[in-house]
């Protein structure tokens, strides 16, 4: 009777195992893992169509250059906010980031491009500095990255306040230039983009990146495997704050000027582009191209909003329908992969 | 000489003590087996030789020099890989990804060389004729006996010199458990040492040349593994002691079945529970720990969905959910383990604990009766001699025992006469523990049926009238009378041969 209980175990286990050994590659399988991604990809479809219907030339080069300098900022902000979202955490402070990086280069850029090129340099390494403190408040005071980076949010917003009480400031010319600058019919922006995916290629596939990825998938293994999650903590809230700052840089040329308060509308969108791209809030899932795709469909529903001639108030409300549908999408996919597996 | 020599260490979390005056010595070349109950250390002592956790005092030498690493990948530098229990795989990662994870080759751009990684993944499966892994497969797709063969690979990849396979074959089928045996051997015969933890002694004897035997922290016995008999081995683990704490066990189960479990089977976990349990009688529920005990109580209690038949009093009973289970006279209650967690509202006072899940029996018109709530209230603080200031103290501010306590009124007072007792007595003090033993009996007395799971194995032989040893997911023996013991218990639990 014991021996057979035993065996009664293993014939349970043997079917699982043999059905997951099987060779040949899943597809079901693989197509559930992305289906948040195909979502995404098919809103973005729906809503250029639905445009593309209202209005002439919206398949066109200058509407690409046109809506890719529109998302750019918001591009660059949730690219931070992804690496931050796949280790597990969330970053508030990008919001003040920007902030006072566009306070710092309105005040502090001149004709002069070198004296420019510094600043713009010193920015950036104040984003990544920043950041990884935040990084390092979180794994020394083993406090919740929200409400570390909510209060230096907080305190870099004030900052920001402090050096321009109002926006204003100036920014060169041929800085805001930059934007429009083309090569090969594509504008900067368009190339920026472009950089961010090879970027990500390349960072995802290195081991930082899939350290990173590890830790927010499961902390406890990370480290039962060696890694030093303080270390982890500031590498990733570190180049959150490095791409917060290139955000800012990057709005300047949009606005002209620095704005003490501006930052805070790119915080949740940054955590939204990403949700809608498939990017899990619970880390270790998701892909820079998702919230890139994230941050094109809520830069167009402002686009659509204007061509349908109805009042903007209207564009807060499609987002939040479309981040409803795109969770609702992650979670029956994702139960549907995990019923799967059992 | 010794490869590995360990003397003194000790290790305490918080006020608990896991380790004092360990010792231990291993050679090159030999599978040493390494023994003892659930919390007698062994964990503890593999964590810290595997840099998870630091000792607080002790020594420990590696090739004869001072070995005290400052984390995994220390302990990694200087050749010791481990074999978590609890794995140590990362969900989103593939199989080979996860394999060679922070040891990955890369290519000049600093990224993983993709093509050297599946070369070095299969010529590793081939080296070690591991069962067949897909590489690329992600690893949350995987069975837990496929994870834990990922874990496996992960720990021979870094070529240790010392591997440290914890409770490896617990969760691989028997082909596969045989095929690590055989690792095993391969790995010692190629000059390593292999820290081979197991609570089947069948396996310990086909493989280990040498063992330790850990009690309450402590080293109590260091054999060449023919030199001792399976039964020494046993009285090692659980050695010796008894005092007054159990009531005196006068059998008051009549001949009524309370509660009749037929082939209850959830998962894997548990796979066709038969048992019947009386009035007035308290049924012990015994084995290692994660055989089925926790998922048994939790299908009964209609936490966990199960197959099978369940009857209470006689009558076939439904139970879907926590709530249908509490219903009315004919009902099941249960003591959870975490009482903190599941059981009590600490920022609540003891009457509302104690009240909150039977609030029907207080209204009269809808409104609630003051009065009938605070003459129960008062009779179950009597009853229980739960020792508050007024019923009015906030849970959270009581001892745990008297946490325990009204966990125990609460449940009363649903007026259910079949008890479900996960482990009432953990993290109780003595005192309380044995009021607690009292209580049961007392309530056996009057007719109530219970069922009682406990981690700490002497209770289960002092207050129980019967006990059943679980083992993977069944009940692999019911004890009674004088063989209830511990060494019986274990025995059930532990040796595979032993057929019913």
């Amino acid at each position: 009777m014991v021996m057979s209980a035993e065996q009664t175990v293993e014939r349970a286990q043997m079917p699982a195992q043999a059905k997951d050994t099987r060779p040949g590659i899943d597809w079901r399988g693989r197509a559930l893992d992305r289906a948040p991604f195909l979502v995404a990809c098919l809103m973005l479809a729906l809503i250029v169509a639905i445009y593309g219907s209202l209005q002439s030339g919206v398949l066109s080069l200058d509407e690409l250059n046109l809506d890719t300098a529109a998302a750019m900022t918001l591009m660059l902000a949730a690219t931070g906010q992804t690496i931050v979202l796949l280790r597990g955490g969330i970053d508030l402070s990008i919001g003040g980031m920007i902030s006072l990086g566009t306070v710092f280069a309105a005040t502090r850029f001149t004709d002069d491009p070198s004296t420019t090129a510094f600043w713009a340099l010193a920015i950036l390494g104040l984003g990544f500095l920043i950041g990884a403190l935040n990084g390092l408040l979180i794994s020394l005071l083993k406090l919740q990255p929200f409400l570390v980076t909510l209060a230096t949010w907080s305190i870099l917003n004030g900052v920001a306040m402090i050096i321009l009480p109002t926006d204003g400031g100036s920014v060169p010319g041929w800085w805001v230039g930059f934007a429009s600058a083309q090569l090969l019919g594509l504008t900067s922006p368009v190339w920026m983009l472009l950089a961010l995916l090879l970027f990500w290629w390349w960072f995802r596939a290195t081991r930082a990146g899939i350290t990173i990825q590890a830790s927010g998938s499961n902390e406890k293994s990370a480290f039962l495997s060696g890694v030093s999650i303080t270390r982890v903590n500031i590498v990733t809230y570190g180049l959150s704050g490095l791409f917060a700052a290139g955000a800012a840089l990057f709005l300047i040329t949009q606005t002209g000027a620095g704005s003490p308060t501006i930052g805070k509308d790119y915080i949740l969108p940054s955590v939204a582009a990403a949700v809608i791209g498939g990017v899990s809030l619970f880390g270790g899932r998701g892909h820079l191209a998702g919230t890139l795709i994230g941050a094109f469909v809520l830069t167009l529903i402002g686009n659509l909003v204007f061509v349908l001639h109805v009042s903007s108030y209207w564009q807060p409300v499609a987002s939040g329908v479309i981040l409803l549908l795109s969770v609702l999408a992650s979670s029956v996919a994702e139960k549907a992969a995990r019923s799967r597996v059992q | 000489m010794d490869l590995v020599t360990v003397n003194g260490l000790s290790k305490r979390f918080g006020g608990i003590v896991a380790l004092s005056e360990a010792a231990f010595s291993a050679r090159a070349g030999e599978v040493h087996a390494l023994l003892g109950e659930n919390g007698a250390g062994k964990s503890t002592f593999i964590q810290i030789l595997s840099g998870a956790v630091k000792h607080d005092g002790g020594s420990i030498l590696v090739d004869g020099q001072d070995y005290r690493p400052a984390n995994p990948d220390d302990a990694q530098a200087r050749g010791i890989a481990a074999v978590f229990q609890e794995l140590s795989l990362i969900p989103d990662l593939s199989v080979e990804q996860n394999i060679w994870f922070r040891h990955e080759p890369q290519t000049m751009l600093g990224t993983v060389n993709r093509t050297q990684t599946r070369r070095n993944t299969l010529a590793l499966l081939e080296k070690y004729d591991f069962p067949t892994l897909r590489p690329e497969q992600e690893l949350r797709r995987l069975t837990l006996a496929e994870r834990q063969i990922v874990e496996i690979a992960k720990g021979l990849a870094k070529n240790p010199r010392i591997l440290i396979l914890d409770e490896a074959t617990s969760a691989l089928p028997a082909r596969e458990a045989e095929w690590l045996l055989k690792l095993t051997r391969q790995l010692a015969a190629e000059g390593r040492l292999v820290i081979f933890i197991s609570h089947r002694m069948a396996e310990v004897r086909a493989i280990a040349d040498r063992l330790t035997i850990f009690r309450n922290g402590s080293t109590v016995a260091a054999h060449e593994a023919n030199t001792v008999s399976d039964d020494e081995i046993v009285t090692r683990m659980i050695g010796r002691h008894l005092d007054r704490l159990y009531p005196e066990r006068v059998p008051t189960m009549t001949q009524r079945i309370a509660l009749k479990v037929a082939n209850l089977t959830s998962g894997s976990r548990l796979s066709g529970v038969d048992f019947s349990l009386r009035e007035g009688e308290v049924l012990g529920v015994g084995g290692l720990q994660g055989h089925g005990q926790r998922e048994l109580f939790q299908a009964l209690f209609g936490a966990t969905k199960a197959g099978g038949m369940i009857e209470l009093w006689g009558k076939p009973a439904a139970i879907g959910n926590p709530r249908q289970a509490l219903t009315g006279k004919d009902g099941i209650a249960l003591v959870p383990e975490d009482r903190r967690g599941q059981g009590l509202l600490l920022t609540k006072s003891v009457r509302e604990n104690l009240t909150l899940s039977v609030i029907r029996r207080f209204t009269e018109n809808g409104l609630l009766s003051r009065q009938k709530e605070a003459a129960l209230v008062k009779e179950m603080v009597d009853f229980l001699r739960i020792r508050a200031g007024t019923p009015e103290q906030l849970a959270g501010t009581l001892s745990g025992g008297n946490q325990q306590k009204v966990i125990f009124g609460k449940m009363l007072l649903t007026e259910a006469r079949v008890l479900l007792l996960y482990d009432p007595t953990r993290g109780v003090d003595v005192g309380t523990k044995g009021e607690i033993f009292q209580l049961m009996r007392d309530l056996a007395a009057k007719g109530y049926a219970i069922l009682f799971h406990s981690s700490d194995m002497p209770e289960l032989v002092h207050v129980a009238d019967r006990v059943l040893v679980m083992r993977n997911g069944r009940i692999a023996a019911a004890l009674e009378g004088e063989h209830i013991s511990e060494e019986g218990i274990l025995r059930a639990a532990m040796l595979e041969t032993r057929a019913a």
